[in-house]
């Protein structure tokens, strides 16, 4: 287990996300984005802050994308997922994957085999 | 204007904007505020501009965050040794200077103890009533109506109410009728007996209100009309156990069987609603027969409304309710949410106005005052000691220190003062506490909790912030050169700007002070007045008992046996306390009676013969109740109040019709105070009705009190032996109408005390200050040939000048706040003059006390001693 592999609960859904958003991923399309298919309220400091820090740890790359009307003329930073990031998101489907399968059939039956 | 308008409305707000540029990492800044910008321009579309406003600050500060912070060039390049430096200094300086040092140490701990303290209260008050589940729904039933003086407010409404509300109106949930016996009611098991607070309540009460039902099914156990349900601190009282007693037999009132039905948790002392056992309100009719009349007032009910009820459907479905019900009535229902009623409980002309909240405030005010005087003694000292700490900023500033770090130096200094203040503070206030709990009759407790610890962090935060950021800001920002001089601060140009700041705040919180002791005498004043007015009856000496088990079967022998009894002047029975009572009737009809005028109920006072007497209370026209005269039934003796509303000019005489009964009008009383002197007095009257009364009133002799209720007891033990005689007198009940005020004015006195005993210690600092100052001036004068009269007078001139100007500015404000406090007392003392002369006279006086002493000393040096290194 590698530190630099561990990739959090919050960081993959984000991370997900970006993929999801393929051409069109920044902050906050990123946070709507979560909002709608989680339903769960999340800031936009937040997924700002874990966009940051994916990139710092390699997963996401990002450039600075055009500017706009509808933003009062500011840039945005669009997101994309690095190679090293797509890896990251299969090595934790993986390990989800790995510990759904190790779990006794017992638990899901309730007993009842 | 309208096109600038329409220009800015877009524009998120300026200083949110400026700040996210001065904070954020510049190649961060665009994205951010990007995003922000287009999320406003959305919040705009569906929140409106006003929250769209405010949740853009909320996310700019969200994003200030050390991630997002600019990286700024930093002179310290060793962070902890520069720490432990400033410590050593803070520790050298207070050794050095430990007159000063334990002035700011007692005043701050001392004003923080009570800061502490008055929040703990705060929170206790604001936190009544709120634990209820269903709290947002849950709602307290009014009744309004108007009459000549205004609009009236009142709690109590028909018994039948609850009942019909909850057929009537769909957005009811649940409605329950409640009636509380608070002055306590007798239960018993063999020959056990217990005296209990009784609630009557209707079957819903346990699903409208949260009390922890702990044995017992929420929806049944008030069903039955024969069952109770007792709190777990009476079911040890009268099993010993709270287990296995469903189902077990209890006597109410020595008579009736009930069955305990279920046991629930004591109620909490936060709870406005207080009882000992609840009894099933079909019990309450059956008792009552005059509840199941929607004339009769008898009852508080409570609604707990559909989560998906509006409540301003509601509240306009209910307003004219009672139209139909109650003939001729305009009295209209107003719903009040339920954790309201403790707070905002007064009604002024209809308006919810005032209440405890005003209380609340108040100490919340005073709290911060407190503080702020113990923070600017802090100041003052700091910046006035400053002058020998000259050379030390001058060396550091001369070898390179940056003002920032010397702001760090000081604000840590004062930081580390007020963590030691607290410290000590919380000890105060854990040695205090039982005190103030007795004096604000709470069981506040200090929990630590994360609101408390939060609050406790913040106030010593800002303090120490606030006392530290004069000195800090001022000192680090002078001259090094001229303090390398060695000069004092007296010499520098600033010092004029520094004195008059000094001045300023001594000012301030001398004025904060007097402002304190206008309000304590004033307070006192009208409390004091409001318990030694004549109210129109006789209070003293007036003791009161429930009428229960053979005294109510032979009510009249009871009456005049114990009228035999020695010491015991008179006696005689009456509906409901005549202080704080309510039983209220409409009349339907007199001679003259307006068609289209509604007149409010009247008060209705069921009495027997002699309760006029026994009370003292006076007749303006006419006779009392009297035996001499036959049917005395038909006849009605009314206050001058209700004459005077129904406006009847020759009333002795005349009838009046209450539902089908006509009744002789055949006394008038003067107007008596049967209320608190908060509200002006209303129509009442009394009838004579021996078997609706249900307290016996006796007075006894003055002057043998002990005596005379040592017989009564006796006697009362022979007549009703299973029965405890308890007794209550009418000149405390009174006084429990102005038990708020009483805290408060008790509370006012310590605060002020406090308030200016630091305000003295600030004081004290700064003369002793200015003496050594003037050391030499004093030394050369003397040996001039000043006396020591002279230097005294010169040294407290300038403290005596400012104390003059604290009073002048205190004494306008003061008069016009207690003016405000007046105004809500029908009946209050008028504001003169000594009041305001006494409190200036006091703050001099202890100010000249507080600086004599040092200037004493200072004139009786030797001038030797001072002049001899010149």
């Amino acid at each position: 287990m590698s530190q630099r592999n561990h990739l959090g609960e919050f960081e993959e859904i984000v991370l997900l996300t970006v993929g999801i958003l393929y051409d069109d991923a920044y902050g906050l399309a990123i946070t709507d984005e979560i909002e709608q298919r989680t339903s769960r309220k999340v800031t936009l400091s937040s997924v700002h802050k874990t966009l940051m820090r994916l990139e710092q740890k390699g997963y996401l790359h990002s450039q600075m994308g055009g500017a706009s009307e509808e933003r009062g003329g500011r840039k945005k930073r669009l997101f994309t997922i690095t190679n090293s990031g797509k890896e990251a998101l299969r090595e934790a489907r993986q390990m989800r994957n790995a510990l759904w399968q190790a779990i006794p059939h017992i638990v899901w039956e309730g007993g009842n085999i | 204007m309208s096109k600038r308008n329409s220009y800015t409305k877009k524009m998120p707000p300026k200083l949110a904007i400026r700040f996210l540029r001065w904070y954020c990492r510049p190649e961060l800044v665009d994205e951010v505020e990007g995003d922000l910008y287009e999320l406003f321009q959305r919040r705009i579309e569906t929140e409106g501009l006003q929250r769209a406003r405010l949740r853009y600050w909320l996310n700019v500060l969200m994003f200030f965050h050390p991630d997002y912070i600019k990286k700024r060039k930093s002179y310290h390049t060793n962070h902890t040794a520069m720490l432990r430096h400033n410590f050593l200094i803070a520790f050298r300086n207070f050794q050095r200077h430990r007159s000063t040092f334990f002035i700011n140490l007692v005043g701050l701990s001392s004003g923080l103890a009570c800061a502490l303290l008055i929040f703990m209260w705060v929170n206790d008050e604001i936190g009544v009533d709120k634990f209820h589940e269903k709290d947002a729904q849950l709602f307290q039933l009014l009744e309004q109506g108007k009459n000549s003086e205004g609009v009236w407010v009142g709690e109590y409404t028909s018994g039948l109410m609850a009942e019909t509300l909850a057929e009537e109106v769909p957005e009811v949930e649940y409605a329950v009728a409640t009636r509380l016996r608070e002055k306590g009611v007798i239960l018993s098991i063999d020959d056990r007996y217990v005296r209990a607070a009784a609630l009557f309540a209707s079957e819903d009460f346990f699903n409208t209100f949260s009390f922890d039902l702990m044995q017992g099914n929420r929806d049944q156990v008030l069903a039955d009309k024969n069952s109770v349900v007792i709190s777990e601190r009476l079911a040890i009282n009268l099993f010993n156990t709270t287990e296995n007693i469903v189902g077990k037999t209890v006597n109410f009132q020595d008579d009736q069987p009930f069955q305990v039905a279920g046991v629930f948790a004591d109620v909490p002392a936060n709870s406005s609603l207080q009882f000992d056992f609840v009894l099933s309100f079909e019990k309450f009719k059956e008792i009552e027969p005059n509840t199941l009349d929607w004339n009769f007032n008898t009852t508080k009910v409570y609604t707990v409304l559909q989560e998906t009820a509006s409540v301003q459907e509601f509240r306009s479905k209910i307003a004219g309710f009672l139209k139909d019900k109650r003939n001729n009535s305009n009295s209209t229902l107003l719903a009040r949410p339920f954790s309201d009623g403790y707070l905002y409980g007064n009604y002024e002309n209809g308006k919810q106005i005032r209440g405890r909240i005003e209380y609340v405030r108040l100490f919340s005010i005073i709290a911060v005052f407190i503080l702020l005087i113990a923070c600017i003694n802090f100041m003052n000292l700091a910046t006035a000691k400053a002058s020998r700490r000259l050379k030390e900023i001058g060396v550091k500033k001369a070898i390179g220190a940056k003002r920032k770090t010397l702001i760090f130096q000081y604000l840590s200094e004062s930081l580390l003062m007020a963590s030691a203040s607290l410290l000590i503070a919380i000890l105060l206030v854990l040695l205090f506490l039982p005190q103030f709990n007795e004096i604000t009759g709470k069981q506040l407790s200090l929990n630590l909790d994360v609101a408390l610890v939060g609050t406790i962090v913040g106030i010593v935060l800002s303090t120490g912030l606030i006392a530290g950021s004069y000195p800090a800001f001022y000192l680090s920002g002078l001259d090094s050169v001229t303090m390398m001089r060695g000069h004092t601060l007296g010499t520098l140009r600033n010092a004029a700007k520094g004195q008059w700041a000094r001045r300023g705040l001594v000012i301030f919180q001398f004025a904060l002070s007097v402002l304190l002791i206008v309000s304590v005498v004033v307070v006192y004043q009208q409390i004091d007045f409001v318990q030694t007015k004549n109210l129109g009856y006789e209070k003293d000496n007036v003791l009161y008992f429930d009428i229960e088990g053979r005294v109510g079967e032979q009510l009249e022998t009871f009456l005049s046996e114990l009228r035999s009894v020695p010491g015991v002047m008179n006696a005689a029975s009456i509906g409901q306390s005549i202080v704080d009572g309510s039983n209220s009737f409409s009349i339907d009809d007199w001679p003259g009676k307006p068609e289209d005028v509604n007149f409010p109920s009247f008060e209705m006072r069921p009495v027997t013969y002699d309760l006029l007497e026994t009370l003292g209370v006076e007749m303006a026209t006419g006779r009392v109740f009297s035996s001499e005269f036959s049917s005395e039934g038909s006849k009605i003796i009314f206050n001058q109040a209700a004459i005077n509303m129904m406006g009847l000019s020759d009333p002795i005489g005349e009838v009046i019709r209450i539902g089908q009964t006509e009744l002789e009008i055949i006394g008038i009383t003067k107007n008596f105070h049967f209320r608190s002197l908060h509200e002006e007095v209303s129509p009442l009257f009394f009838v004579l009705r021996p078997s609706w009364t249900h307290q016996v009133v006796a007075k006894i002799e003055a002057g043998r009190e002990r005596e005379a209720i040592d017989r009564l007891q006796e006697f009362y033990q022979a007549y009703n032996p299973r029965y405890s005689f308890s007794y209550q007198f009418l000149d405390e009940d009174y006084q429990a109408l102005y038990a708020a005020e009483q805290r408060v004015s008790n509370l006012s006195k310590y605060f002020a005390g406090i308030a200016i005993i630091i305000s003295c210690l600030g004081l004290f600092g700064l003369a002793t200050f200015t003496a050594e100052r003037r050391l030499k001036e004093i030394g050369i004068r003397k040996a001039l040939g000043a006396s020591n009269f002279r230097i005294v007078r010169l040294l407290s001139a300038e403290f005596t000048q400012m104390v003059l100007i604290a009073i002048l500015i205190a004494l306008p404000i003061s008069y016009f706040i207690v003016q405000q406090w007046l105004n809500d007392f029908a009946f209050s003392i008028d504001l003169r003059w000594w009041y305001f002369a006494g409190a200036g006279l006091i703050a001099l006086l202890t100010a000249w006390f507080t600086v004599g002493f040092q200037t004493i000393k200072a004139a009786r040096v030797n001038p030797v001693q001072c002049l001899k290194n010149e």
